[in-house]
């Protein structure tokens, strides 16, 4: 697959977040500008010369402690935050799934956010409303399609996710810890779903604290510490200097 | 150097096919491919009706609450206004209600859109689509109440005897055109929001300012021949109300190119406002 064109290219990425993210007033925005209003004395870098090439077809693995960037650099590679430094390039359509929800409204009903989802990702009402029994039968929310999104526990929203994002054609995948607010048969269901991409020409970037899935289910293993890379390349290799750092059991 | 100034100095990203091209890259240009026009329109539309069945307005007591908003604010200005200000005026309830319906409207959609994308925020943030649809899509979500609204005036002219012309067809092109002041304003007001939180209070100071400076409750004469007459003349919203009075109340005073020119006017300024709101767009999720 390395051999296939990049369907994402990174070129000594950056990321600075300002460190005060409160809001600015209208005050400060009329005495200094907003470009002033918006600057802070302090910033912190998240993000610093992350340079890698995903090949179409491939499944990369983002590890590293929490704080390392993994967030953030799926949302730079979504479109979401700009680099502050570097270059990106994707090529393909994409789709992220961070965080336990799909991203919706909480005062709808599910039925009526997964219509939005479905448009959001190109499909049409009566596209969507065939699939949303399925849908709601492999999250295990069957007759839940009238329920307020609002009701449904973060486990609930977490295999809502989930089985939308199987139903949705798309050929980049970036993951955000889609796994770890499930139980154990939820994550056993995910990986069978994972075994099937796994042959499957889709691209994923994987964000996951899962040594075991990343070697599983990962051509290439992209490990970020504090912001910066420190390796990347086959999941053996990478994953074993993980595991090193940190401390962690090696597991096959 | 400081953290803005490499903000703007960063590299770029270019996304070459993705779903919705990323914000900000120059491929993203004011008109989606044509290949993406029918998922745009698609993604507007499902945008707006989520919008709308998310709010009270869904609901029979919702549907109750926001017919009785202007119903009120009429009987309170008829009390207070009718004998000086409504003085001369033909059917002064009529010409009030009309005015607070206009008003009214705008004065909802661009507050609520104006907040849409610190509200919605999980879309914003996780989300990979343009966001301008969660703008326009609060003002679209607006469009059935204002409508009903119109026609309720409508009627209510027709039972007081008012002699109704053909300038009551152009009422759908009058309403198409407060919504579309109403979008340019929400796409600059919700920008702006992302990155000044409390001008949200600001600007609901500025409507008050407005009700008072927009013919609703007197005529435009009512101010004289003055600098105030000239700013009337300036006020987009009185020159769109002016333009429901005439359909409705004069059957000999429609203005059809002048009609034409406001649409012509507005659309040019939504484009104006999306090329504004598309430079900050990469921004918001970081800020919102």
């Amino acid at each position: 697959m390395s051999d296939s064109p990049p369907a994402v290219r990174l070129e000594r990425v950056g990321k600075i977040f300002s460190k005060e993210r409160d809001p600015t007033s209208v005050y400060r925005a009329l005495k200094g500008g907003l470009a002033a209003a918006l600057q802070s004395a302090e910033s912190v870098r998240a993000l610093e010369g992350i340079t890698c090439a995903v090949a179409c077809g491939d499944k990369v693995g983002l590890v590293g402690d929490n704080g390392a960037g993994k967030t953030t650099l799926l949302k730079i590679i979504a479109g979401l935050y700009q680099p502050s430094s570097g270059s990106v390039a994707v090529d393909g359509d994409v789709i992220l799934v961070a965080g336990l929800g799909i991203g919706m409204i909480d005062e709808l009903t599910v039925e009526q956010n997964l219509l939005v989802y479905g448009a959001i990702h190109g499909l049409t009402r009566p596209e969507m409303r065939s699939r949303i029994p399925e849908i709601l039968e492999w999250a295990e929310l069957p007759g839940l399609g009238a329920a307020k999104l609002k009701t449904l526990s973060s486990g609930m929203r977490s295999r809502l996710a989930f089985s939308a994002m199987r139903t949705v054609e798309t050929t980049i995948y970036l993951l955000d810890e889609v796994l770890t607010a499930g139980d154990r048969r939820f994550v056993d269901k995910c990986a069978a779903v994972f075994e099937a991409y796994r042959a499957s020409p889709k691209t994923f970037v994987v964000a996951t604290h899962s040594i075991a899935f990343a070697r599983t289910f990962c051509n290439k293993v992209l490990w970020l510490h504090k912001g910066k890379q420190m390796a990347f390349g086959e999941p053996d290799m990478v994953l074993d200097r993980y595991t090193s750092f940190t401390g962690e059991p090696r597991l096959a | 150097m400081s953290e803005l100034d490499e903000l703007a100095q960063h590299d770029g990203v270019s996304v070459a096919t993705a779903t919705w091209p990323a914000p900000g890259t120059g491929v993203y240009t004011l008109a989606p491919p044509a290949s993406r026009q029918r998922r745009y329109w698609n993604l507007l539309r499902d945008v707006s009706i989520a919008q709308y069945l998310a709010k009270d307005q869904s609901t029979v007591l919702g549907l109750v609450w926001t017919f009785f908003n202007p119903l009120f604010m009429l009987g309170i200005l008829y009390v207070f206004f009718s004998a000086r200000a409504g003085e001369g005026i033909d059917h002064y309830a009529i010409y009030l209600l009309i005015g607070i319906v206009h008003f009214t409207h705008f004065s909802n959609s661009t507050s609520g859109a104006m907040v849409v994308l610190y509200n919605m925020r999980q879309l914003t943030c996780n989300t990979v689509l343009p966001k301008e649809v969660l703008v326009i899509g609060a003002i679209l979500s607006k469009l059935p109440e204002f409508a009903v609204e119109m026609a309720i005036c409508v009627a209510i002219a027709y039972g007081s005897g008012v002699r109704l012309g053909w300038g009551v067809a152009l009422l759908p092109a009058i309403i198409a055109a407060q919504v579309l002041f109403a979008v340019w304003a929400a796409l600059l007001l919700s920008t702006v929001h992302v990155f000044v939180k409390d001008a949200a209070y600001v600007y609901q100071m500025f409507l008050r300012v407005l009700f008072l400076i927009t013919p609703i409750f007197y005529a435009a004469d009512f101010v004289g021949h003055s600098t105030a007459r000239f700013l009337l003349s300036l006020n987009p919203l009185a020159q769109l109300i002016g333009l429901s009075r005439a359909a409705i109340l004069d059957s000999h005073g429609q203005s059809l190119p002048f009609l034409l020119v406001v649409i012509a006017a507005n659309g040019v300024l939504i484009r104006f406002a999306l090329v504004f709101f598309r430079r900050l767009e990469p921004k918001f999720a970081e800020y919102v």
